[in-house]
């Protein structure tokens, strides 16, 4: 169980430091997404439900969610879609 | 002798003046006092010329970026600023964390009396089988109260920043959204059938959650997070005409209102008996029971009410910009 | 005790076939280019490894309490994720404008395009 919570805490590590040096905001995103998740993992391993709770519906669910909206209004994802087609 | 006066001749008498003065349909100065005609201002060649070549100036120190000697010496000062503040800051934290107590240390400030206190008394205290709600819905009750204000606060900033007021026409809210959700597949009917299946059963969870904070892990935040998140699931598969049907502006102004005044003055009674239970008169019951611990079951549903209204008011406001 | 033999190897070995289910399922989406493709991958490899790796999971628990904790688990998500991917797919029928580089579209779909 040991080399499990270190590895997820190495993908911590990971996923804080590539979401600020994604190119894109939209892998940024999901790199949070995921982030989050880990996170609800490591609070389950460190036996807090609760806070595993809340982090799965807030950090995964809704703020990610909330991103997605922010993209919309500014057009950030259409651009990065017609960059992808050409 | 007295007749009736015209609309017209009435206007033009002091005091009929003064009435409509006073009722905003008429300014008694408008027609009377003398203006003077615009004059056009008449600039000489020179200072044109000048005003051309300030003109000029600006853009080439200003927008001509590249070649700006002045910028590039600040770009250049501001790096250095900014790595010598993240280093000096770094450093720092670093040398703070060098002067850390060892982990595990006995002589701890984390291992002071006051945990234990929280540990072996929280049960008989506060009546809740779980400790961490125990801990922030009675001994800590007023940082929970600070939190919840804090969600409020933060939906009414989401609230100036987005928020669109027109009724009809082009720029309205409906009209937003649907501009925002042009390409978004609507009324699908996979979507649907499933959110008919699974939205109950997500707020029935979270009902629960919150109900049970105080027996079992969660509690208002995370039951609310909950119901949050699945009556946002009912408004992406069915849109906001059903969903405006139970839940409007209105609704959440009264359920944030009443759930935040009720937690405050509940909190309130109970730090003038004493804050302590000395003498609430409010029953804890025995622990274990659904009906238990005083006053953490009913401020449990006051923190999940105001969460789960927050989560859905923020997503309408991002979506549509109005609820 | 053949019987917990069998139940160890039951359960084992549908665990292992959820986890090779997810390592195919991350190769796919990276092998993949286009987004249909990926998703599909995608949403495969969630619905089968998920529901080999709970089955085996419900097999090592045997009867108890969990077992149907695991099972409304399951019941969750594969309503969830197909969902999820439909929706995926839909947006990028919708929005996509050669969508026949990629795929055989039937003739209403062409001149619907």
């Amino acid at each position: 169980m040991q080399i499990f919570q270190y590895i997820l805490l190495a993908f911590l590590v990971i996923c804080a430091v590539s979401v600020s040096f994604s190119k894109r905001l939209l892998n940024s995103i999901l790199i949070f997404m995921s982030y989050s998740l880990i996170m609800s993992i490591i609070w389950i391993l460190l036996e807090s439900p609760d806070l595993a709770i809340t982090e799965a519906a807030v950090g995964a669910g809704v703020t990610s969610v909330l991103f997605f909206a922010t993209l919309k209004k500014i057009h950030a994802i259409r651009e990065e879609d017609e960059e992808n087609h050409e | 002798m007295s007749r009736l006066l015209s609309e017209e001749e009435y206007g033009r008498r002091p005091i009929g003046a003064f009435k409509q003065w006073v009722n905003g349909i008429r300014d008694p100065y408008l027609n009377n006092v003398e203006i003077r005609e615009k004059i056009q201002p008449q600039e000489s060649e020179e200072v044109l010329r000048k005003r051309q070549e300030e003109a000029v100036a600006v853009i080439r120190q200003v927008h001509d970026v590249a070649n700006n000697s002045q910028y590039t010496l600040f770009r250049k000062f501001y790096k250095a600023a900014a790595l010598v503040c993240c280093l000096t800051l770094t450093i720092l934290l670093l040398i703070t964390v060098a002067y850390l107590p060892p982990v595990g240390n006995a002589g701890n400030p984390a291992h002071n009396e006051v945990a234990a206190k929280y540990i072996e008394d929280g049960m008989q205290d506060t009546g809740a089988v779980n400790i961490v709600t125990g801990m922030i819905l009675d001994y800590r009750a007023f940082d929970t109260f600070g939190e919840s204000n804090v969600l409020f606060i933060a939906t009414c900033t989401v609230l100036i920043l987005m928020r669109n007021d027109k009724k009809k026409g082009k720029g309205s809210a409906e009209e937003e959204e649907k501009r925002d959700s042009f390409y978004e597949p609507k009324n699908d009917k996979i979507l649907q059938t499933v959110a008919m299946v699974l939205v109950p059963f997500i707020i029935l969870f979270g009902i629960y959650v919150i109900l049970n904070g105080h027996l079992s892990p969660g509690g208002g935040f995370s039951g609310g997070a909950v119901i949050g998140a699945g009556l946002i699931l009912y408004l992406n598969a069915f849109g906001f005409e059903k969903t405006e049907r139970f839940f409007t502006a209105k609704t959440y102004k009264w359920i944030s209102f009443s759930a935040l005044s009720f937690y405050c003055i509940a909190k309130s009674y109970s730090f003038y008996t004493g804050a302590h239970h000395l003498e609430s008169g409010i029953p804890l019951g025995t622990p274990g029971n659904i009906l238990s611990s005083g006053l953490i079951l009913p401020l449990n549903i006051c923190v999940g009410l105001v969460v789960a209204c927050t989560m859905y008011a923020f997503f309408a406001l991002f979506r549509k910009g109005g609820f | 005790m053949t019987m917990e033999w069998i139940r160890f190897i039951l359960g084992t070995g549908l665990l292992v076939i959820g986890a090779v289910t997810f390592l195919a399922e991350i190769f796919g989406v990276f092998k993949f280019r286009y987004v249909l493709n990926r998703m599909q991958v995608a949403a495969m490899g969630d619905t089968l490894g998920i529901g080999a790796s709970m089955a085996g999971l419900m097999i090592l628990f045997g009867f108890r309490f969990v077992t149907l904790k695991l099972a409304l688990v399951l019941v969750f998500l594969w309503c969830a994720s197909p969902v999820s991917s439909h929706l995926i797919s839909r947006l990028e029928y919708t929005v996509d404008e050669d969508l026949e580089k990629f795929c055989e579209l039937d003739v209403a779909e062409r001149e619907e395009k």
